[in-house]
């Protein structure tokens, strides 16, 4: 399918689960709601059209009044790419684990767990991952987080 | 004689342990010689790559991404240039595009000599290594001709590459693909048939298609299990169309079919370089690019088939020159966390060909 063809199919299936935005380049990029995330993922792993089977991607943006994961899937028979995003606040980021689903993720939500505080519900495994064991300085890619010896390279 | 006392026990293997390629820490439980459960320990080369990039322009992030896999740096130089370029709709000149197909190709078959070299020394055979870096060093002399290093290349650029061939670069080239393409018999015919190698890897280590897709595994090692995906044809970048070559795929899964489809895909890529080396076009290699360079708002995940499976990176840019979040994503990274499912009931001699052959290196793991 191609990116135009692939926005009516999925909009088609999921159109009231997931809504379109404009900012993705090249593939379609959508946004679901946090309760909305497991249903959704089973539809696009499941259904025989879109068939979503491989997990590509996951990483978090902290952009400070609220964090966005976002998600990249791509199907190994059809060929075509999908990427999405759920929006989590910012105070008590809190989102549903998807490795029943692509068990991939896995290590993908373990590491957003640890560099971003989000907190991944049913998720088997939340243990210490990129950091050193004995870690106690929060969680460093969130945008406020400087490092104590942190210096701003000048301004080109 | 009195029964013996049996229980099981934990051994730590690595982190600094040779067959481990980088700084990895497994915590294997085991029954005697039997793995009963591997738990993979990382982030002993975390050194926060993303992080960095937010405080960088976009130029100067291309050499921060050379360290992320620094086994194939041109690859990492590709994937962000390749969003970038996504995000500004840039139009890269056509001879740029063919040296970069070209240093692409080179740089996945140095990859593959050094993952001859190094899985048949982890397993035992030293002569392999000696001769996969002779081959290699020809292609390293290619990149030092071109960008001055040897590692962390720095070399492609947003919008094209950062400067043209010099004029020895083509017949060197040249001299190199013919003489890999030779010498694979030699490397060939040192392992192949070779007992104790077959031995060591024939049906160890399978890893069955539906496992491998589910755990996100990727490139030559999702291939050696019979699912023909490889994103230079299935998720079209670069001009990969234009010229004449096959995927490479076979269909045990196995440690020893993971070997031969990296062998085959040497082969490939002596024939895409071959082909692009004759339709090398004239022109300038560089578009248009600002050192101020400020893509619009946007977002976009790119991804690459590199040696190691798939390479992404996803930008997320506000406008600014500075990016708003870079994530990078390794094929080892989930080459690894396969490793427990496929590992875990074998030997613990078994296990170092099972990490070995997943050609995991774990700089692309920590980030």
């Amino acid at each position: 399918m191609t990116p135009d063809e692939l926005k009516d199919a999925v909009a088609g299936k999921l159109g009231d689960k997931m809504s379109l935005l404009d900012t993705g380049r090249m593939v379609p990029m959508f946004e679901i709601s946090a309760a909305n995330l497991l249903t959704v993922a089973e539809s696009l792993r499941d259904d025989a059209a879109l068939k979503f089977d491989y997990f590509c991607n996951l990483g978090a943006v902290d952009k400070t009044e609220r964090f966005e994961a976002v998600y990249s899937v791509a199907s190994i028979v059809h060929k075509h790419r999908l990427d999405f995003k759920v929006i989590l606040d910012h105070d008590h980021p809190e989102i549903d684990s998807v490795q029943e689903i692509w068990p991939a993720a896995n290590w993908y939500e373990r590491e957003m767990w640890e560099l971003f505080g989000i907190n991944i519900r049913n998720h088997h495994n939340l243990t210490r991952f990129l950091l050193p064991d004995d870690w106690d300085q929060g969680n460093p890619m969130r945008r406020d987080w400087d490092a104590p010896d942190f210096e701003k390279l000048p301004e080109l | 004689m009195p029964d013996l006392r049996t229980e099981e026990f934990v051994v730590n293997m690595g982190p600094h342990h040779p067959s481990t390629h980088g700084v990895c820490r497994l915590i294997l439980t085991m029954d005697g010689e039997k793995v009963l459960k591997i738990v993979p320990v990382v982030g002993y080369l975390h050194r926060s790559l993303e992080k960095i990039c937010e405080n960088r322009t976009y130029p100067q992030c291309i050499p921060i991404l050379d360290r992320f896999e620094y086994v194939t740096a041109m690859s990492c130089n590709y994937v962000f240039s390749l969003a970038a370029e996504r995000l500004a709709e840039i139009e890269v000149p056509e001879r740029a595009e063919y040296l970069r197909v070209i240093m692409l190709e080179l740089n996945r078959i140095a990859s593959h000599l050094i993952f001859y070299g190094v899985t048949a020394m982890d397993i035992g055979a030293l002569t392999p290594f000696l001769y996969g870096l002779r081959e290699r060093e020809m292609i390293m002399d290619l990149f030092e001709m071109t960008c001055g290093q040897r590692l962390t290349f720095n070399y492609i650029r947003i919008g094209g590459v950062a400067k043209d061939i010099p004029a020895e670069f083509i017949p060197y080239c040249r001299k190199t693909v013919s003489v890999i393409r030779e010498k694979l018999n030699d490397y060939e015919g040192l392992l192949n048939e070779n007992p104790i190698w077959l031995v060591r890897n024939k049906n160890i280590g399978v890893l069955p298609p539906d496992v491998g897709i589910a755990y996100g595994v990727s490139g030559p090692s999702l291939r050696a299990s019979g699912v023909d995906y490889d994103l230079r044809r299935d998720d079209p970048y670069s001009i990969y169309d234009r010229f004449d070559w096959k995927v490479a795929t076979r269909s045990n899964g196995d440690c020893y079919d993971r070997y031969l489809v990296r062998l085959d895909e040497i082969k490939q890529s002596v024939r895409i370089i071959e082909q692009a080396l004759d339709g090398l076009p004239e022109g300038p290699v560089k578009a248009k690019v600002s050192p101020n360079f400020k893509p619009p708002e946007g977002e976009t995940y790119a991804r690459v088939e590199n040696s190691r499976g798939e390479l992404g990176v996803y930008i997320q840019s506000d406008g600014t020159k500075k990016p708003y979040r870079v994530k990078t994503r390794g094929g080892s990274f989930n080459q690894l966390q396969v490793l427990p499912v496929i590992g875990t009931g074998g030997l613990i001699a078994d296990l170092v060909a099972i990490f070995a052959s997943l050609d995991i290196i774990l700089p692309e793991v920590d980030r």
